[in-house]
């Protein structure tokens, strides 16, 4: 991190008059009418006995023009006049507000003196950063470069404010397409890894993919520039893609072929089925429930399933015995419970739970197992993120794309309790967990229902910092997040913003000229809010290294669906190279799909050392499951309808 | 009023109200020699042409205080200042400055000592020749006078060193350039007069010189100074005066007596209607105060600090 020494070149002077006067903390100067400073840009203030850094915020130019009816009159009314032999005087008088004194004490007036261009020691200084770019443990983290003035100069984050325990968490906003959010993201993520002190621990990000192919090529390294490689040198951060990604999709509804837009042959077989079984789903089962479903008699009934049934042996009161695994066991108590409800004579009451709240209880809980089909499943267990062996400096891509609202909270409710779960307990395998959340809008939004995902939302911002668990939140709109999740962030990062989002209550404390700035800021330029700036600062990053959505999806086109052996033998080959078409088709000749599946599913967990001889052993021996579509279908019975009973949960 | 003007074959006036008498002219009339044919015309000097980069401009200013009295000696303090800005792609640059700050004080009403207190301010003291009998308004314009004479000599010794350096410059000042005398190096120098105190040319010439309409001017005539240098001048009008007065937008243009003058007479109106834009409202003399010449007025009250 070498500085460049000296002070910068002369580019203006304070002036401060009675309506215009210089303060602790704003002053104004003038500049040649061509001078490379601009709005954002960092100027050093120089008197003898007080340094001050202040940072542009507003610019004015005019002239002597007393009104613009002389214009007219010297033009004799004619607009299309040649151009006047003389200019007119003008001035270019711009605002700074002020990120530093020193000393810093007595806090004083900005002294009427020359104004420098900021060098790159300077930039260090104003913003503070010298207390934790240097010293024996530096926590710096490059977030991109200050270009402005004719200098150019790294500006980090400080590690203990980004990701805890000082502040923690970041937030990301601007207009789909043009903020570069995702990109701002993937670049701070391979920032981080690059510089995160190894002396504070372990890190690895969980991300959340939400829409499209954004973080589905993580692994893959993108085209850049000679300039992109140059900011990379400068940032002292690798231009290579992220090197530990591991991905997660759900499976389609067919429960073989991945639902992700990373099913490129080359590509897909790194990416693991992301399956869960009831015992995964129970837990969270309050997410699938809406406000006007939450009770206390439902939460009571939820809590009996998972205390008392899920997972035991259970006797029901009419001889049944039952042991629940799966939705299918569990629909069939429920279906023995209304059954043994209708023979004693229409009774309403089950173990002290009244049978609309059952009935209510059953319809949400089978319900994802339908809606959700593909990551929820009718199988024992699944096939989950590795908590408690995640690596250091690994990505976790999880893709839920393709999946509906309610499976993207489920997913994203359960995920990001088990990192806290496991962080509480110092189990997950890493100490901190930077989760990238796009959308935040739709998860935590500033009105709406209350809902669970947003209580948790709130929990991590407001607790996250001292778990190590960090929220790395975009929306396009900050406004319609809820206040305490984006004011709770730490770091704010503003790209190309909508000029109705600026207009805002938000963004008061912006001047108008920053706001016009953040309204036409190019790809690649950010604002930057961090505790340690006193005031916003915009700077540059690089294209990330890693292969962006749409770029990725033209060089690594999404496979279509393959057949159910096909895909079967994808999934194995993934485990196995040598493991052909042939032989699983061979193998898998007479069984029933799902017990392929439960085979298959059963195979990935265990990852063992010759995957189709453990294939072909659970196929063989895995007790036929019956799904609720199919025991319906078998054994020729439904849940039938129970006997009048006012259910308001019957929607 | 203005139809029966108008009916009777006049030329309407802008009929503002006024409360002041106009000062006395001390000199009214001076003589002048048509140069340029026999008799004055009304010449149409062309479009307005823009003047070359490198063109110089050349003013004055002067400000005065009364700081106090020694008996009935009024002690005032000045300030003038001149300078030379040249013109480049349209923008200024000061290339030759000077400035002055003295006492003026009538010499006979102060003791030595008085005097030399003064002096210990180390501002040089300028006395006046005072009557003999102290009047404090009569006093106090002697010593204005000296004042306005400093401020002269300030624009002189400016411009003479201008035109020394640059013989071969374009320079255009801020009134009469009688004081060129026979200094070679000012042959390209323009005098630019706003006001007409003095009228050089009667009868016949003296209406047509005055009622000129804008974009031209009349033709040139020599006038004397002193009655020891000849000067070239010619009258140009840049604004039309119809509803305004006579003078509105009337300027007198001086070049050294030499024939070149009189043929670059057009070429030299031609860049005067040039300067017509930018406006240099809101000076009441817009109509005459052509903008570089104000943008050196400008610099000289922003240097001089607490004068300005």
């Amino acid at each position: 991190m070498g500085l460049t020494e000296g002070i910068g070149p002369v580019i203006g002077r304070v002036i401060a008059t009675e309506q215009l006067p210089a303060s602790p903390h704003q002053f104004h100067f003038w500049t040649a009418t061509e001078t490379a400073i601009g709005i954002g840009a960092i100027v050093r203030v120089a008197s003898p006995s007080r340094t001050v850094y202040g940072v542009v915020q507003d610019g004015r130019a005019y002239s002597d023009l007393a009104t613009p009816l002389h214009e007219v009159i010297a033009s004799e009314g004619d607009p299309t006049a040649p151009d006047p032999p003389s200019r007119r005087t003008e001035i270019r008088l711009w605002t700074a507000a002020v990120l530093r004194h020193e000393p810093e004490e007595p806090l004083q007036p900005v002294p009427l003196a020359n104004v420098h261009a900021a060098t790159e020691s300077d930039v260090e200084i104003a913003l503070r950063m010298d207390a934790y770019v240097r010293g024996e443990e530096p926590t710096a983290i490059p977030v991109g470069l200050y270009t402005a003035g004719g200098t150019e100069a790294p500006v980090y984050l400080d590690a203990d404010f980004l990701l805890g325990p000082e502040s923690a968490h970041l937030n990301i906003n601007g207009v789909s397409g043009l903020a570069t959010k995702t990109s701002a993201v993937v670049f701070l993520i391979g920032s981080v890894f690059a510089h995160f002190p190894r002396s504070k621990g372990r890190i690895a990000a969980v991300c959340f993919n939400v829409k499209g192919s954004d973080l589905a090529f993580l692994d893959q390294p993108a085209d850049l520039t000679e300039r992109d490689r140059e900011m990379y040198r400068a940032l002292a951060v690798p231009a290579e893609p992220l090197k530990n990604v591991r991905y997660y999709a759900p499976l389609k509804a067919d429960g073989v072929n991945l639902n992700s837009l990373r099913s490129h042959p080359d590509l897909v077989g790194s990416v693991e089925p992301l399956t869960w079984g009831l015992h995964e789903v129970l837990d969270y089962a309050e997410v699938l429930l809406n406000r006007d479903d939450i009770d206390a008699k439902a939460d009571a009934f939820l809590d009996f399933l998972a205390d008392r049934v899920v997972g035991k042996t259970f006797n029901d009161e009419w001889g049944g015995r039952h042991r629940v695994e799966s939705f299918a066991d569990l629909e069939k108590l429920f279906r023995a419970i209304f059954d043994g409800l209708e023979a004693t004579g229409g009774r309403d009451m089950w173990r002290t739970h009244h049978i609309a709240t059952i009935r209510k209880v059953r319809n949400r809980l089978l319900n994802i197992s339908t809606r959700c089909k593909g990551l929820v499943t009718d199988e024992e267990g699944g096939n989950d993120l590795p908590f408690g062996a995640f690596d250091d400096r690994a990505v976790y891509v999880v893709d839920v794309s393709g999946v509906d609202q309610l499976g993207q909270d489920l997913v994203f409710t359960r995920i990001v309790s088990k990192l806290r779960e496991h962080l509480e307990r110092r189990e997950l395998g890493v100490e901190h967990v930077i989760v990238f959340v796009d959308e935040l809008n739709k998860y935590a939004p500033a009105d709406g229902p209350e809902t669970y995902v947003r209580r948790m939302l709130l929990d991590i911002s407001e607790r996250g910092r001292y778990l190590g668990l960090v929220l790395f939140g975009a929306q396009q709109f900050r406004s319609q997040v809820h206040r305490r999740v984006v004011g709770n962030a730490g770091t704010t990062i503003y790209g190309r913003m909508d000029v109705d989002e600026l207009a805002t209550p938000g963004y008061q404390i912006l001047s108008p000229a920053t706001k016009i700035k953040l309204a036409t800021l190019p790809k690649g330029e950010l604002m930057v809010r961090h505790p340690h700036f006193t005031q916003p600062v915009f700077l540059r990053f690089p294209r990330p290294a890693s292969l962006a959505g749409r770029q990725g999806i033209e060089r690594f086109p999404p496979a279509a669906d393959v057949p159910f052996e096909d895909a079967v033998t994808r999934q194995l080959a993934a485990l196995d190279r040598r493991i052909t078409a042939a032989r699983v088709k061979d193998v898998i000749a007479g069984h029933r799909d799902e017990d392929v599946r439960s085979a298959l599913l059963a195979t990935r967990r265990a990852r063992p050392d010759d995957p189709l001889t453990f294939f072909v052993a659970r196929l063989h021996t895995s007790i036929p499951r019956r799904s609720v579509e199919s025991a319906e279908q078998d054994d020729g019975r439904t849940v039938r309808p129970l006997a009048p009973v006012e259910d308001p949960y019957a929607s | 009023m203005r139809n029966a003007l108008v009916r009777a074959g006049g030329v309407p006036a802008r009929a503002q109200v006024r409360t002041r008498v106009a000062q006395p002219v001390s000199r009214p009339f001076a003589s002048g020699r048509v140069v340029e044919g026999s008799r004055i015309r009304e010449i149409d000097c062309g479009s307005p042409t823009h003047a070359p980069d490198g063109v110089g401009f050349a003013d004055g200013i002067q400000r005065w205080v009364l700081d106090g009295h020694l008996g009935l000696a009024p002690v005032v303090r000045a300030h003038v200042a001149a300078a030379v800005l040249v013109r480049n792609d349209g923008r200024f640059r000061a290339e030759t400055c000077e400035t002055e700050e003295f006492l003026v004080v009538p010499g006979r009403r102060v003791t030595p000592a008085q005097l030399a207190a003064l002096q210990d301010t180390g501002l040089a003291v300028h006395e006046t020749d005072p009557a003999d009998r102290a009047h404090p308004i009569v006093d106090r314009y002697s010593a204005v006078q000296v004042v306005e004479r400093r401020r002269e000599a300030a624009e002189r010794r400016a411009v003479t060193t201008y035109v020394q350096r640059h013989p071969h410059a374009w320079v255009v000042v801020d009134g009469p350039i009688g004081f060129f005398g026979d200094e070679p190096a000012a042959s390209r120098a323009v005098g630019l007069i706003k006001t007409h105190d003095t009228q050089f040319l009667e009868g016949a010439d003296l209406e047509i010189a005055l009622t000129l309409r804008a974009g031209h001017r009349s033709s040139v005539f020599e006038r004397t100074v002193h009655g020891r240098h000849a000067v070239y001048s010619w009258y140009l009008r840049l604004w039309p005066w119809r509803d305004e007065d006579l003078l509105h937008g009337l300027t007198r243009l001086e070049r050294r007596p030499d024939p070149a003058a009189v043929v670059e007479a057009d070429e030299v109106s031609r860049w005067m209607l040039a300067e017509r834009a930018p406006l240099s409202a809101p000076e009441a003399r817009w109509d005459r105060l052509i903008y570089p010449i104000r943008e050196v007025e400008t610099y000289l009250r922003a240097r001089a600090g607490g004068w300005g």
